[in-house]
């Protein structure tokens, strides 16, 4: 069994050249030609992104519209959305101008943000860096993973899932490589509920639930 | 004391100083340089101040260099800074040229450093036109504006838009701030230093000294606004509010700022808020010289709350100080501001003297949730607003500036 290289990554946000949007239809119209990175910039990387709140949903599209336009009933629509299930950008663009156009035939008015609340397009570049840390058994997975950093845990355990076909992160990429059996580990890090989580509350839910599948006390 | 990045562990964790010393391995030895225009006072020297000895313990070769000028150079540079921020500020042609005229003859003494220095950040517009004198320059060179230029004013932004569109890319605090430039736009929120003066923790016995030296009264509440006597500080709308919050409750007001070199209506403002002040024992203004952080950190942690009510900001790394100290923040909705002071959460964004008054009176009166903001503050600070973060964000604009392609991810 190969040891897990650890890597880490830095993320550096960068303004898109788009203009802002103000309101749910420009959103739109920015939303349906700006580049995927711009779409993975506002759905997969925001606990990347420094924050003073923890805000109800974990993507910028729907935060804003729950925040600025005041749209509840789209917000909860579009802030259920797994941004990591989608392989494909363009999936998840489809599917979030979908219901975009649905909301906007059921509403008698296009909803409008106040000026000074605009949504800005983003994307981001990430610089990826092997930490020289590897890990040599699975039974020091739990221990290991607390000495990550937070960006760490989103390269492995987040981003990672758009790296693998299977749609899985590293961490079970990994446990399912080895010969010996760990199911019990693989199925507690599917079990994980991540959305809620920031990246060093995961961390610490990812090593305990590691332990205790393991039987670690 | 020469500060190292080890000294930050106990704060921010092994695996953070980990990452980064990581990340500068691919930079070791290059040559990059800062200049600005004041070696002291403003969030700008304050940034530079630990951000350059870090670096270079981490390998880098960084140094700092401090642009010279006139009073008449002064003058011109804070129309600029007014006129970036959108208050009508007009630039003579003479203006115009004294800027210029004062950059060539920095740029004379700093050829050589500019010249062969691998990465060259010029931070605001003072230093600004380094760039076009620098025709042999062999780097990458990124303009680092620290204010909201976002709808400047135009006169101004002409003026000055031809310096800073030859720029490889731009740094700005806020998306917001942002203003199109024919280059790539990062965003790099700037950040405090947990053991500086300003910020360290500090033992009861020297709060003590500071309440007496400055006669507070420890038995009634206290509000403190830190920051330079600058109209965009809104110095005399805090006074409008605390008087009005003193209808109903007793208060204690401190108004602290230093004198900036590269300030030059600092002075007048001053003057007018002394007289505002005058006769009323309860509203302390007070001038501190620009190296007196310690009482600056220490007038912050007696406050109850802390205030900035500006009308215009840059990023406000007042706001971040207070919230570092734990300490629930009233701040005007603008700027950098927005983005720390979220209602409920870390203080209250206010628009008038009545709002600041109002969310004065509900802190005051409802002290678990003035508690709970402060224990709640200061975590967030140490998640995304200490000087590692940014440290973080700046080797990886290098490693972009130096070997990236525009990929969304690279590899180093």
């Amino acid at each position: 069994m190969k040891n897990f290289r650890i890597y880490d990554c830095a993320l550096l946000a960068r303004t898109s050249g788009l203009p802002t949007a103000l309101n749910l239809r420009e959103l739109r119209e920015r939303l349906a030609s700006c580049s995927s990175n711009v779409i993975y910039h506002h759905f997969c990387e925001t606990p990347m992104v420094a924050s003073f709140d923890n805000p109800d949903y974990r993507n910028d599209v729907a935060v804003w519209i729950k925040l600025h336009l005041g749209d509840r009933v789209l917000a909860e629509r579009i802030g259920i959305i797994d941004p990591y299930s989608f392989f494909d950008m363009e999936e998840l663009r489809v599917l979030t101008l979908d219901l975009i156009d649905e909301r906007l035939s059921e509403l008698p008015f296009v909803p409008s943000a106040p000026p000074g609340s605009e949504f800005y397009f983003m994307e981001s570049t990430t610089v990826v860096f092997d930490t020289g840390r590897a890990i040599e058994h699975p039974r020091d997975l739990a221990s290991s993973i607390l000495t990550m950093t937070g960006s760490s845990i989103y390269f492995h355990f987040l981003e990672a899932r758009r790296r693998h076909p299977e749609n899985i992160d590293d961490f079970s990429a990994w446990l399912l490589d080895s010969p010996e059996e760990f199911k019990m580990e693989v199925n507690a890090l599917h079990s994980i509920d991540f959305t809620f989580f920031t990246l060093s509350e995961l961390r610490n839910e990812l090593a305990k639930l590691l332990s205790h599948a393991g039987g670690i006390p | 004391m020469t500060i190292h990045l080890d000294m930050y562990e106990g704060i921010v964790g092994a695996p953070v100083i980990g990452q980064l010393r990581q990340l500068a391995k691919g930079l070791q030895g290059k040559r990059v340089v800062h200049v600005n225009s004041t070696r002291e006072g403003g969030g700008v020297a304050e940034i530079l101040d630990w951000m350059v000895p870090l670096m270079c313990d981490m390998g880098i070769d960084a140094r700092w260099e401090v642009i010279q000028g006139t009073n008449e150079f002064f003058n011109v540079t804070k129309s600029i800074h007014n006129g970036l921020q959108g208050y009508p500020a007009p630039i003579t042609t003479r203006g115009w040229q004294t800027y210029l005229d004062v950059n060539v003859a920095n740029f004379e003494t700093l050829r050589p450093i500019l010249e062969e220095a691998e990465v060259v950040l010029i931070h605001d517009p003072q230093p600004a036109p380094l760039l076009k004198l620098c025709q042999n320059r062999k780097g990458k060179w990124i303009w680092r504006g620290h204010i909201d230029i976002s709808h400047p004013y135009r006169p101004v932004w002409k003026g000055l838009k031809p310096y800073v569109a030859g720029y490889d890319a731009s740094i700005f605090s806020m998306n917001t701030f942002a203003h199109p430039l024919p280059h790539p736009q990062f965003i790099v929120p700037p950040s405090i230093d947990p053991l500086s003066d300003k910020n360290c923790d500090l033992e009861y016995s020297e709060l003590e000294q500071v309440r007496a030296r400055f006669g507070l009264d420890p038995d009634r509440p206290l509000v403190v606004q830190v920051s330079r006597f600058d109209r965009f500080k809104d110095p005399l709308g805090v006074i409008a509010a605390c008087r009005l919050v003193r209808t109903v409750t007793p208060l204690q007001l401190v108004l602290a700022g230093g004198g900036a070199t590269d300030d030059p209506e600092g002075k007048a403002m001053l003057d007018e808020v002394m007289e505002e002040a005058a006769g009323d024992p309860d509203i302390h203004v007070l001038l501190l010289p620009p190296n007196d952080d310690r009482t600056i950190n220490a007038l912050q942690r007696l406050a109850d709350i802390i205030i900035q009510k500006s009308t215009k900001e840059g990023f406000g790394l007042t706001v971040t100080e207070g919230l570092w100290k734990g300490k629930p923040v009233i701040g005007g909705d603008v700027g950098g501001i927005r983005r720390q002071v979220v209602n409920y959460h870390t203080g209250f964004l206010v628009n008038t003297p009545e709002g600041a008054a109002h969310r004065i009176r509900f802190l005051l009166h409802h002290h678990d949730l003035k508690k709970e903001i402060g224990i709640k503050a200061k975590e967030f600070i140490r998640e995304n607003f200490l000087l590692t973060r940014q440290l973080r964000e700046y080797l990886t604009l290098f490693h972009e500036a130096l070997q990236g392609s525009g990929e969304r991810r690279f590899y180093v």
